[in-house]
């Protein structure tokens, strides 16, 4: 069965700084944008659940007639937004957190300046690595 | 807070009121149309009691009153379920209707954050919404399940008109005209009934009715009887009209075009009535109703007793097969009565009676499964919680309870449903729940058609802007939800409305399918709407849109340009986003009193410029005093603009880039540049102004003016190109001014398919200009402004013939040519050359015949030049053309120059013209013209020698030269080797005379040929050479065959560069000549602009020195044959050495003989010393295989050498005469040295049995050395006497 997976990046300026389809369903135009208006409208629900909990991992916050919105808040406040029809609460955790650690090492490198977009096809290829393996 | 002071609360005690039935005879509706309303309409106005104050007895007779109270009227045809299709029609037309009435705003400004946020809620949802709500919960009234819109009374009216009005009102009521739930049973017929006999005053006087009204009483009771006399206004008094229909006005049933028959009577009569009807009759009535049935339940239902049974008894009922809507309930049945109970009680406002009935009821609606029943009850329970204002959960509970419910029913309590969720959304936005009221409506949304889905959609999205924090985005994205829905309905006008209100959540989004869905959508609604302009500047947000497909890329351009046609009129963007605009690639060119060749020129440093130019213009200060004497002084000094010339063109080179992946033409691309007067105002603030200009919505007329350029200032370019798909494209375009002023160049403008201009502002940031002040040129923003000078002339230059690529030792002639666009002269022109070895100037007069001119001409001799080192009038390469040498106004003038270029590279060719005006003109008293050449010199010949001292003689020199071809596929022709300078004497070996075999060097080829070369400096016997000079011809076909000259003009300096050159390399190596090799390239792959034969090519070995030698030279002489007669004594034989200094000191010599036989074993040290000495100084040599064949084949030479034993234990001769000599030698300088060797047997003798030692004095320094004999060998022969014959 064909899922819907849509990864995206958010800077902790609101603005999208990595976007990824990573379901198995083929890409469509149309959804694409109604992807974006889900995560842009779920972030006002992580903004307000971000500071109510210590963890990290959000689980799924807000959701859109079939599909779920699944996020992860970094310390530095960057979201890690999920749009899945999955519901596959340990590979998204696992996830996430590989891909924390994975935006991490895009942090360190000096000439990354944090916000920016990340067009690394490194971090790409890695990104969808992962969301083979556990989505 | 207080319920009924919410929305909710006043919305129920509006709805949720009795429902009187009203059924008139066709004459009163008659009477009624001449007022343009009907009976109903009539008593609209005054069917609500704002202020009724009526005193109430709750079932257990606690005392309230009243204050509010409100009765519904309807005709008894319209007491019935509407079907959904007719409701459907219904509603719509509700949207139409009020969209009519007041129409969205959709050409004004958006809203933006922070007027959304100060908005209340009433500003944010538009009236009308909530309009279309109450005519939503509307189109469920009169169901079965529910009482509260049964009728409680019922008004049955005849004119007075009418014939037997008693018999009238006796068959209104049986006709068949009454509800079908009446007739169902689920109404209970028996209602209280009021009579109404209606007079039209214009018809008749009032004693008929009068009368008729008398019987009325009669038959039906005194005090359910009325009259009501109407339209008795006379002609004439028609004063206060306006006053009078206000009530009607305000209920929006007057119709204008009717006249009003009503007078102030008339109404206050309609008043009278319906009050008393309330109070008196319906009041009362309901309340003694209540008494009557909570009497009732309190006996079959209140108490355990009745608990148990009921409890027993509907367990009983389990068998009944499950219909949709549960059992049917009569009217008579005993859950209706409870129902009713409960809803007379709920409008009586008795909320805690109508609880109890309600909760009831609920458990023995569930115990039926009468779903449908059971929801409405737990709706009602929840209501009633909410007007106690008790239980926010319990409240909830219910409501959530119900709207669940019904869903589960299905279709046909959908619209229940529906109801039940706007009033759940109303409960929670009156308790501040935003959020959960927006997610209610959300809910509902999902169930209904789009239209409503639409609404309720806005509904939600205004709750989350409520909500304490504001939920902007979820707002946003619900308001893009709803315009969607419009759209889909067929509301484009509401879907504008709902896209622009969420345009301001998505302002500078990085979001970018976002932006370019919600801007394209907006345009492309305008565009159908016909506001073209909006549409316009809303789509021109998404045309770059680089992430998007192809096709939607397609799509966008192509409704951006479907816009713009129908627009049918010019469009000037500001910031057009097609293409982009590479500002950091912006450059600007512009010639002062530096000018250049060409474009490319302008990218070399300045610095690199300024240190060629040095010498050759005149000093800053001498420059300032020449132009700041001038009138323009006081105002350079204060504004330190750039300078600019009228008449020449500024260039600016901007990189354009398509940021889509089709093709877009652009055509028209040119600046847009202001030339004003030189007035110091206008100067002061010019840039301020402008920018101002850009800040605050530009002045339309000043940007037409900037766009469309004066042609009697200044002219501009214009450039026309196609992007392809992501290409980018660097446009130079230029200006030229006329007139002198300041030029200000403002910023870029184009066409876009012929159809849209878009035009950009050059920005200048502040802190970019505070840099650009320390000296950075390009891409500062101080040089968009320009001060134009008066025209002065300028020469334009460039060289011919120059080639992009040629082999190393190309030598070529070039022609410089310059010319004069000017009517003026110039005069005084300077050139200066960073590359001297690369670019000599030849003479005006040089034969341009080239290479003829170079052929050695036997009879005209010329003086030599010495090989003095003359490296000094090169090393500034100041090249003053001819003092006469003005170039007059148009004028071409040429200048031959040679080109020559030594080392394979890039090489990187300045060049500075000076040149002075020859009249004064204002400001400039020279110019420069700076050309810059990039050439790639490919490697050809590498030419090696090797000089080893001739061993038979002590002047000559055996030299081999070593050729290697390091062309890729390219055949060299040696056409010629010369030997600098007229002491040496250079010929082919004899044994190799045919050396033209080896005259065509193919590629990667190595040769080596051998020469002789023989010092002529101390040759005193002319005779002996007999064929002597400077060069040997190498080739012996081809179309050169004579001998050129080397030491004519290009080539001898050339020499001295290289020369220079090559010294600079191999420092302190001895030198003893220098060789120059000519040759031709042939073959096929050369470029063919050098096709030629003519291709001449000379490399140049400077500083060659002789290998492997020592400071003195030595050979001995004397007879190689002997003929003694041992028999008389032994033989003397005379020797001698000759000896020569080649070091450039002095030397002192010390020749010592021995007798014995030298120990053997300290040779070979002292030569492995001198091999390794011999290769360092050979470091000149570029290439090392070639070393290490000079190595290979000097060894075996030397081992051959010093490793001769000298097998003799005894030597059989002895060396007499001074056995120790000492003589000192002037540089180059020969001595001879005789010896005596005495022989006593004859035989054969090595006679190398003799030391050198000798000592130089080097600048304090001195050197020592030894030598051992060369073998000489004398034979001595027994024999008579002869003359001793030298060999």
């Amino acid at each position: 069965m064909a899922s819907t997976a849509c990864f995206v990046i958010v800077s902790k300026n609101d603005i999208p700084i990595y976007e990824a389809e990573v379901g198995t369903a083929p890409r469509k135009e149309e959804v694409a944008y109604q992807h974006q208006f889900i995560l842009h409208a779920a972030l006002d629900i992580v903004q307000d659940l971000a500071w109510t909990t210590s963890a990290m991992f959000l689980k799924s916050v807000d959701r859109f007639n079939d599909l779920v919105v699944s996020v992860y808040v970094t310390a530095g406040h960057t979201r890690l937004m999920l749009l899945h029809d999955s519901r596959n609460e340990d590979g998204i955790k696992s996830f996430f957190q590989e891909v924390h650690e994975l935006y991490i090492k895009t942090l360190l490198n000096p000439l990354y300046l944090p916000g920016s977009r990340i067009t690394s096809s490194h971090f790409d290829t890695k990104v969808r690595a992962l969301a083979r393996k556990y989505l | 807070m207080d319920p009924i002071r919410t929305y909710l609360g006043r919305l129920l005690l509006e709805e949720i009121t009795p429902v009187v039935m009203v059924i008139t005879t066709p004459l009163v509706e008659v009477a009624c149309q001449k007022n343009g309303f009907s009976f109903v309409d009539m008593l609209l106005p005054f069917s609500l009691f704002p202020r009724i104050d009526v005193p109430v007895r709750t079932a257990s007779d606690q005392p309230y009153r009243l204050q509010m109270f409100k009765l519904r009227l309807f005709y008894s045809s319209n007491i019935r379920k509407q079907n959904y299709e007719a409701a459907e029609e219904h509603l719509k037309r509700v949207v139409y209707d009020l969209n009519e009435k007041n129409p969205p705003d959709l050409l004004s400004e958006p809203p933006q954050l922070e007027t959304a946020l100060t908005k209340s809620e009433s500003d944010l949802c538009p009236a009308w919404i909530k309009t279309f709500n109450k005519e939503l919960i509307r189109t469920v009234s009169f169901s079965e399940h529910e009482t509260f819109d049964h009728p409680v009374a019922c008004i049955l009216v005849a004119s007075s008109k009418d014939e037997e009005p008693i018999n009238k009102f006796m068959d209104l009521f049986n006709m068949d005209q009454t509800p079908p739930l009446l007739n169902e049973g689920a109404m209970d017929p028996k209602m209280l009934k009021h009579y109404v006999l209606l007079h039209d005053n214009q018809d008749s006087s009032t004693e008929n009715a009068a009368s008729i009204f008398a019987e009325m009483k009669n038959t039906f009771g005194q005090y359910d009887c009325k009259m009501l006399s109407i339209n008795s206004l006379r002609e004439g008094d028609e004063n206060n009209n306006d006053v009078l229909w206000l009530p009607y006005r305000n209920y929006g049933i007057l119709d204008h075009d009717k006249r009003c028959l009503l007078n102030t009577d008339d109404l206050n009569q309609i008043r009278e009535f319906m009050q008393d009807l309330a109070t008196n009759h319906i009041i009362p009535y309901m309340e003694q109703k209540i008494r009557v049935l909570n009497q009732q339940v309190s006996v079959t239902r209140k108490g355990f007793r009745n608990q148990i049974k009921n409890l027993w008894w509907r367990k009983g009922k389990d068998d009944v097969p499950e219909a949709s809507d549960g059992p049917m309930y009569t009217y008579s049945s005993i859950e209706s009565q409870i129902r009713i109970l409960g809803d007379y009680a709920f409008m009586l406002r008795d909320y805690e009676l109508a609880l109890s009935n309600y909760r009831l009821l609920s458990t023995d609606y569930k115990l039926d499964k009468a779903w449908k029943r059971y929801a409405g009850v737990q709706e009602m329970s929840a209501l009633s919680y909410f007007m106690l204002d008790q239980s926010r959960k319990e409240a909830e509970y219910c409501m959530e309870n119900a709207f669940a419910t019904y869903l589960k029913v299905g279709s046909s309590a959908q619209r229940n449903a529906t109801r039940c969720g706007l009033w759940w959304a109303e409960m929670l936005k009156a308790r501040g729940q935003y959020r959960d009221a927006s997610s209610v409506y959300t809910r509902i949304s999902n169930e209904e058609p789009t239209l409503h889905a639409a609404i309720m959609l806005e509904q939600a999205s205004c709750c989350y802007l409520l909500s304490r924090p504001p939920m902007l985005r979820k707002y946003g994205f619900h308001l893009i939800l709803a315009g969607n829905r419009y759209y889909m309905s067929d509301q484009k006008q509401h879907a504008i409305r709902a896209y622009r209100n969420a345009l301001f959540v998505y302002r500078d989004n990085s979001w970018s399918y976002i932006n370019d869905h919600v801007h394209f959508n907006i345009g492309r609604w305008y565009g159908s709407l016909g506001a073209l302009d909006v549409a316009i500047k809303h789509v021109l947000e998404i045309l770059a849109c680089s992430h998007q497909s192809q096709p939607t890329q397609n799509l966008f351009l192509n409704e951006f340009f479907h816009f713009v046609q129908s627009a049918g009129k010019r469009f000037d963007v500001h910031k057009l986003r097609l293409p982009a605009i590479n500002m950091s690639s912006f450059k600007v060119i512009h010639e002062d009193h530096r000018t250049y060749a060409s474009a490319a020129d302008f990218d070399v440093r300045e610095s690199a410029w300024r240190d060629l130019e040095e010498e050759m213009i005149p000093t800053a200060a001498a420059m300032r005093t020449n132009w700041l004497d001038s009138q323009l002084e006081s105002s350079l000094k204060k504004y330190d603009y750039c300078v600019c010339v009228a008449g020449e063109a500024v260039k600016v080179e901007v990189e354009l880039k398509n940021p889509l992946q089709i093709p877009i033409p652009i055509s028209e691309i040119s600046l847009m540049c202001d030339l004003s007067d030189d007035d110091a105002s206008t100067l002061d603030n010019g840039a301020p102004s402008f920018s101002a200009n850009q800040n605050t919505g530009h002045m339309e007329s000043s940007v037409y003016r900037l766009m469309d350029g004066d042609d009697s200032l200044f002219n501009l370019s214009k450039h026309d190109l196609v992007l392809g798909g992501g290409e980018t494209k660097r446009v130079k375009l230029k200006v030229t001014p006329k007139v002198e002023g300041i030029l200000k160049i403002v910023g870029v403008r184009w066409t876009l398919s012929d159809s849209v201009v878009g035009y950009r502002y050059f920005e200048i940031d502040t802190s970019k200009k505070k840099k650009a002040k320390k000296g950075v040129r390009n891409s500062s923003g101080k040089n968009l402004i320009l001060r134009v000078m008066k025209g002065i002339p300028k020469l334009e230059g460039r060289i011919d013939g120059l080639p992009a690529k040629a082999f190393m030792g190309d030598l070529r002639l070039l022609s410089l040519k310059l010319k004069n666009t000017s009517e003026s002269a110039v005069k005084n022109i300077k050139m200066k050359i960073n590359h001297p070895r690369c670019l000599i100037p030849g003479n005006s007069g040089d034969d341009l015949s080239f290479p003829q001119c170079l052929a050695k001409n036997n009879v005209h001799e010329e003086e030599r030049c010495t090989l003095t080192d003359n490296k000094d009038t090169f090393k500034s390469c100041l090249f003053s053309f001819a003092e006469g040498n003005a170039v007059q106004g148009e004028e071409m003038f040429s200048w031959p120059i040679w080109f020559h270029c030594g080392t394979p590279g890039k090489v990187s060719l300045l060049i500075s013209i000076y040149y002075e005006m020859e009249n004064s003109y204002g400001g400039m008293t020279y110019r420069t013209l700076r050309m810059h050449h990039i050439l790639e010199v490919l490697p050809s010949l590498d030419v090696s020698f090797v000089i080893s001292p001739c061993p038979s003689k002590l002047k000559e020199y055996l030299v081999r030269m070593d050729v290697v071809n390091r062309a890729l596929s390219e055949c060299f022709l040696l056409h010629q080797l010369s030997c600098v300078g007229g002491n040496w004497a250079i010929s082919t070996l004899p044994s190799c005379n045919n050396i033209s075999s080896v005259q065509t060097v193919l590629a990667g080829q190595a040769l080596s040929c051998f020469f002789k070369i023989q010092d002529l400096n101390g040759v005193t016997k002319e005779g002996e050479c007999t064929r002597h000079g400077s060069d040997v011809l190498i080739a012996t076909e081809g179309s050169l065959n004579s001998l050129l000259d080397i030491s004519k003009s290009p080539l001898i300096d050339f020499h001295y560069q290289e020369r220079h050159h090559q010294g600079k390399l191999s420092e302190g190596s001895q030198s003893l000549l220098d060789f120059v090799l000519l040759s031709n390239a042939v073959g096929s792959n050369f470029e063919s602009e050098a096709g030629s034969d003519h291709q001449l090519l000379s490399h140049h070995a400077c500083h060659c020195s002789v290998v492997g030698k020592s400071s003195i030279s030595w050979l001995m002489g004397g007879p190689h044959t002997v003929h003694h007669d041992f028999s008389n004594s032994f033989c003397e034989v005379d020797l001698h050495i000759d000896l020569l200094n080649c070091s450039p000191n002095q030397v002192n010599v010390q020749v010592s003989t021995f007798d014995y036989t030298p120990d053997t074993t300290q040779n070979p040290s002292s030569d492995s010393n001198s091999v390794p000495d011999l290769s360092t100084k050979q470091t000149g040599w570029s290439d090392i295989s070639l070393e290490n064949d000079t190595r290979v084949m000097s060894t075996p030479k030397k081992v051959q050498k010093y490793h001769k034993p000298t097998s003799e234990s005894a030597p059989p001769f002895i060396w007499s005469g001074s056995c120790g000599m000492q003589l000192s030698l002037e540089p180059a300088c020969t001595a001879r040295v005789s010896l005596k060797v005495c022989v006593f047997a004859p035989g054969t003798y090595n006679l190398s049995n003799y030391e050198l030692l000798w000592k130089e004095e080097a600048a304090g320094l001195s050197v020592s050395g030894t030598g051992r004999g060369h073998p000489f060998y004398l034979t001595v022969l027994d024999g008579p006497h002869r003359e001793v014959t030298p060999v």
